[in-house]
């Protein structure tokens, strides 16, 4: 019962904190200089083109009529038509979001299982070398700068080697094969995907070895580790079975919200080894004036960011019998 | 995973490098197939190689020669009209090019007041489709843009379009309507056609069999095409598209190249290095609307100070030329090298006395003048109006260097060499979209430096420029310069219809700019393209690169190869 009024209570917060998002942006958006239409210079537009293209985009309208339309558009679910594509603004998101979120999922969730795995060795070997060595080596990888890293990956094994496409997320090659079936293809995607997704563990999976290290270096002081360890249990059983899940709870947190920034966060991923998701569309869409494609991609970072954080508080009770709001 | 590798290993043996298949690299996703909304580079890459004009430019030359069209247009001057006979030509769909389409085309543009080609097509008063080959153009008044734009225009397909077009217009708001219609399978007459479009990752195009060109001897050129598909691939890095092209993943790098890759690129035996011109025009621009830049003697000496040399040997690393005139070098029939060269082959010291010169005769001082009373050079300092006022700090506005470094640094130093003159100009970079809408749109400015990057081989754009009509918010003349007898010479030269004439006229108009400057010319960087040498061969270099139809019309698999 608590919990159905806490989840209540989180979305009515959740309504609220989306409709000052969705103002701000709009706010934003209308305030920056530039417009889509001062961009196209080409010498033989005059004028007078130009203001009927700008009245047939509706930018002409006041701010106002303009914000209410772009309010009347959100909550039909419209989200308008992009004025650099010509096409849908949901068409263009629902081709580019699922190439961000097969990337960036499957990378969080390898780094966090592998960083909670090697957090936990890590902290069972306090001071020992397995330990510095981890510890110093997750610190190192964690700090690496992500293109730079990506480009060295590129050239070694992708170049140099040979073993991964360059980049892209398919190869022409395959897919215009007529004899390319549905496991080559399937193949083909995962063999592309490979490198991003390397590069990204690299990158990634140091932040929850810490978070997870520290956590349970806390966890092993607890009394109920003690007591495990009075009634004679074996130490592996300790780690894994009580000292481990209660660790684990501080990394849940870190992958909902990884989870929820990874569709923003992977401009400069998906700009470098040229994948074609949200990120690099976002920040195209910004630079090219592109409103409607622009906020659409904003709120939808909103949204999901809003909804995890309510996924992460829920997850949390469920995690921990102990946690009730 | 280990189970995994050997069979990732055969996913990525499955790709065929055949010598049938042309791999290029572009940087960005085209924006659209939509050949109406179509003004991004990348899209207009792959819809020049679907759609034709019905005329062309002659790679050499650069003259126009019939395409679409069997002979050169016949001109009746008393009722200005003009007759062009149609090739016997089919669309990729296997039906007939008629005359039809033609009309067709000029309808839609004019109907929809279809933005950029609009211009090209609004003084066509009226188009006559006697027979199915036959097309009579009438003009309102004479205009040498119709010659040069307007029969150079892609001609889009009747059949494909009719249906789009109607429903366009019975919707509230028909333009947008037309300009977000998806097409995904254009058809057109040129040498490739749309295969598949696998967006973020791939074009798939292949050879038009239905290519009016085929087999034919078209200005001493044999037509193929030869090569039966095309794959564009979109690299979203210069760095790993250089590597593609190292690797041997595609052919042909179909963007610009950084000088920085040269040295790497030259070194592989396999890669042979482009150099092409640019049909481009890098400027600095003055708001002849207030001052300080109101004054000519002023612009005139900041020309003076301008070290445009150091611009292209440093800046540009030696890619690119000094722009003498608005006119790009490489458009040999306009271009006219007589005009005012401020500075040209002076070195510093001289650029310095000529401009202290100038603005000393116009009446500026200084509280202490660039040269001293032994006439040795020394910093000048507080420079002041004819008035006696002292000179208002002033901004060179510039795109960002993330946008384009070497706009970026020419403002930086041209800052500099102004300075040397005791004169408070700051340099300003800034984000394009806000550079524009405070140049064009609210001429809100002083100075700017920007550039076209295409302009078209037709000098029309000088009348956009400098025609006092077109100085007004979103216009193109953005410094706002007016001068009747320049306006009279513009208006002039649009309604020459004999080329030699209005070779003349051009030129006169490019001296009187380069008088007044308005605008001055600083460079025009080089285009720098790299193709695989052992893959394919019959590359025709042209102004504006090697990605032009006649190389995709006359490429073959290198002999020497697979």
């Amino acid at each position: 019962m608590e919990m159905k009024k806490f989840i209540l209570k989180r979305g009515i917060e959740i309504v609220i904190i989306f409709f000052v998002i969705l103002t701000t942006l709009f706010l934003l958006f209308h305030m920056a200089p530039g417009d889509p239409i001062s961009r196209m210079i080409d010498p033989t537009m005059n004028p007078e083109d130009a203001q009927q293209l700008i009245s047939e985009l509706g930018l002409d309208q006041p701010v106002w009529t303009q914000y209410l339309y772009y309010l009347k558009n959100f909550f039909t679910g419209h989200f308008g038509v992009s004025f650099h594509y010509g096409r849908p603004v949901l068409e263009i998101i629902g081709k580019r979001l699922p190439n961000t979120i097969i990337l960036f999922t499957s990378s969080i969730i390898l780094s966090a299982l592998v960083g909670i795995f090697m957090g936990k060795i890590a902290a069972w070997h306090k001071g020992k070398k397995t330990d510095t060595f981890m510890t110093v080596g997750a610190l190192v990888l964690h700090t690496l700068f992500l293109p730079w890293l990506a480009l060295i990956f590129i050239w070694v094994f992708a170049y140099k080697v040979g073993w991964f496409p360059l980049t892209g997320i398919i190869s022409a090659e395959v897919w215009t094969n007529p004899n390319a079936g549905f496991l080559l293809k399937t193949l083909d995607v995962l063999h592309h995907m490979a490198l991003p997704l390397f590069t990204l563990f690299v990158i990634h999976f140091g932040s929850y070895l810490l978070i997870m290290r520290s956590s349970m270096l806390e966890t092993l002081r607890e009394d109920y580790i003690l007591t495990a360890r009075a009634k004679g249990l074996e130490e592996k059983t300790v780690r894994n079975h009580h000292a481990a899940p209660n660790a684990a709870l501080p990394v849940i947190t870190s992958i909902g919200l990884s989870l929820a920034f990874s569709i923003s966060g992977g401009a400069i991923t998906e700009t470098v080894f040229t994948w074609p998701g949200i990120g690099r569309e976002l920040v195209f869409s910004v630079s090219n004036s592109d409103y409607p494609l622009a906020q659409a991609s904003f709120l939808l970072i909103a949204l999901i960011v809003l909804l995890s954080n309510l996924v992460v508080d829920v997850l949390y009770a469920y995690v921990d019998p102990r946690i009730r709001y | 995973m280990a189970m995994l590798l050997p069979l990732l290993f055969f996913a990525s043996c499955g790709s065929r490098t055949a010598a049938d298949t042309l791999r290029i690299g572009i940087a960005e996703e085209p924006r659209t197939l939509n050949i109406w909304l179509a003004s991004d580079a990348n899209s207009r890459k792959i819809l020049s190689q679907i759609y034709q004009a019905l005329y062309t430019r002659d790679p050499e030359t650069l003259e126009m020669i019939p395409w679409l069209a069997e002979k050169s247009p016949k001109y009746e001057p008393d009722n200005l009209a003009y007759t062009v006979k149609l090739r016997p030509a089919k669309w990729s769909d296997g039906t007939e090019v008629t005359s039809e389409d033609v009309a067709f085309t000029a309808y839609v543009i004019k109907k929809f007041n279809v933005p950029r080609l609009i211009s090209t097509w609004r003084f066509v008063k009226k188009i006559e489709t006697p027979d199915l080959y036959t097309v009579k153009f009438y003009l309102k008044k004479p205009n040498a843009v119709f010659l040069t734009r307007t029969l150079t225009a892609p001609i889009v397909q009747k059949r494909q379009w009719e249906g789009i077009v109607k429903r366009a217009l019975e919707r509230k708001k028909p333009l947008a309507t037309l300009l977000n219609e998806k097409i995904e399978r254009p058809i057109g007459t040129g040498p490739y056609v749309l295969e598949e479009w696998r967006q973020g990752a791939y074009l798939h195009l292949r050879k038009n069999r239905f290519f009016f060109g085929k087999g034919r001897i078209v200005n001493g050129r044999v037509l193929g095409p030869f090569v039966e598909h095309i794959i564009l691939k979109i690299f979203g890095t210069s760095d790993v598209a250089v590597l593609a092209l190292k690797k041997g993943s595609i052919d042909f790098l179909w963007w610009g190249i950084q000088p920085g890759y040269i040295d790497d690129l030259l070194k592989d035996k396999n890669i042979r290095v482009f150099f092409s011109k640019k049909s481009a025009l890098y400027f600095m621009g003055f708001n002849l609307r207030k001052p300080p830049f109101k004054d000519r003697a002023l612009r005139r000496a900041v020309a003076m100070l301008i070290d445009r040399q150091f611009i292209v040997t440093r800046i540009l690393q030696g890619y690119g030329s000094r722009m003498l005139s608005v006119v790009p070098e490489g458009n040999r029939f306009y271009y006219n090298s007589q005009v005012p060269r401020y500075g040209f082959g002076m070195t510093r010291d001289e650029r310095i006395r000529a401009a202290y010169a100038i603005l000393s005769r116009a009446g500026y001082t200084w509280d202490v003048p660039p040269i001293d009373a032994k006439g040795g050079l020394v910093a000048a300092k507080g420079m002041r109006l004819p008035d006696g006022r002292p000179m208002e700090d002033f901004t060179i506005l510039t795109p960002p260097s993330d946008y384009d470094p070497h706009r970026a640094i020419a403002g930086i130093m041209i800052q500099e060499w102004l300075r040397d003159m005791g004169m408070p100009a700051f340099a300003k970079p800034m984000p394009f979209g806000a550079l524009l809408q405070k140049v064009k749109a609210k001429h809100d400015f002083d100075a700017f430096v920007l550039g076209y990057g295409k302009l078209s081989l037709d000098p029309d754009y000088l009348r956009s420029f400098f025609h006092s009509s077109g100085d007004k918010p979103r216009g193109w003349n953005m410094s706002g310069y007016r001068n009747p007898v320049y306006d009279k010479l513009a208006d002039a030269s649009r309604a020459a219809m004999d080329p030699e004439i209005r070779r003349k006229l051009i030129k006169q108009m490019q001296e009187i700019v380069l008088k007044d400057v308005p605008y001055f010319p600083l460079y025009n960087p080089t285009l720098i393209e790299a193709v695989r040498k052992d893959r394919f061969e019959g590359w025709v270099e042209m102004l504006e690169g090697i990605g032009n139809i006649w190389s995709f019309c006359e490429l073959k698999a290198f002999a020497g190869g697979e």
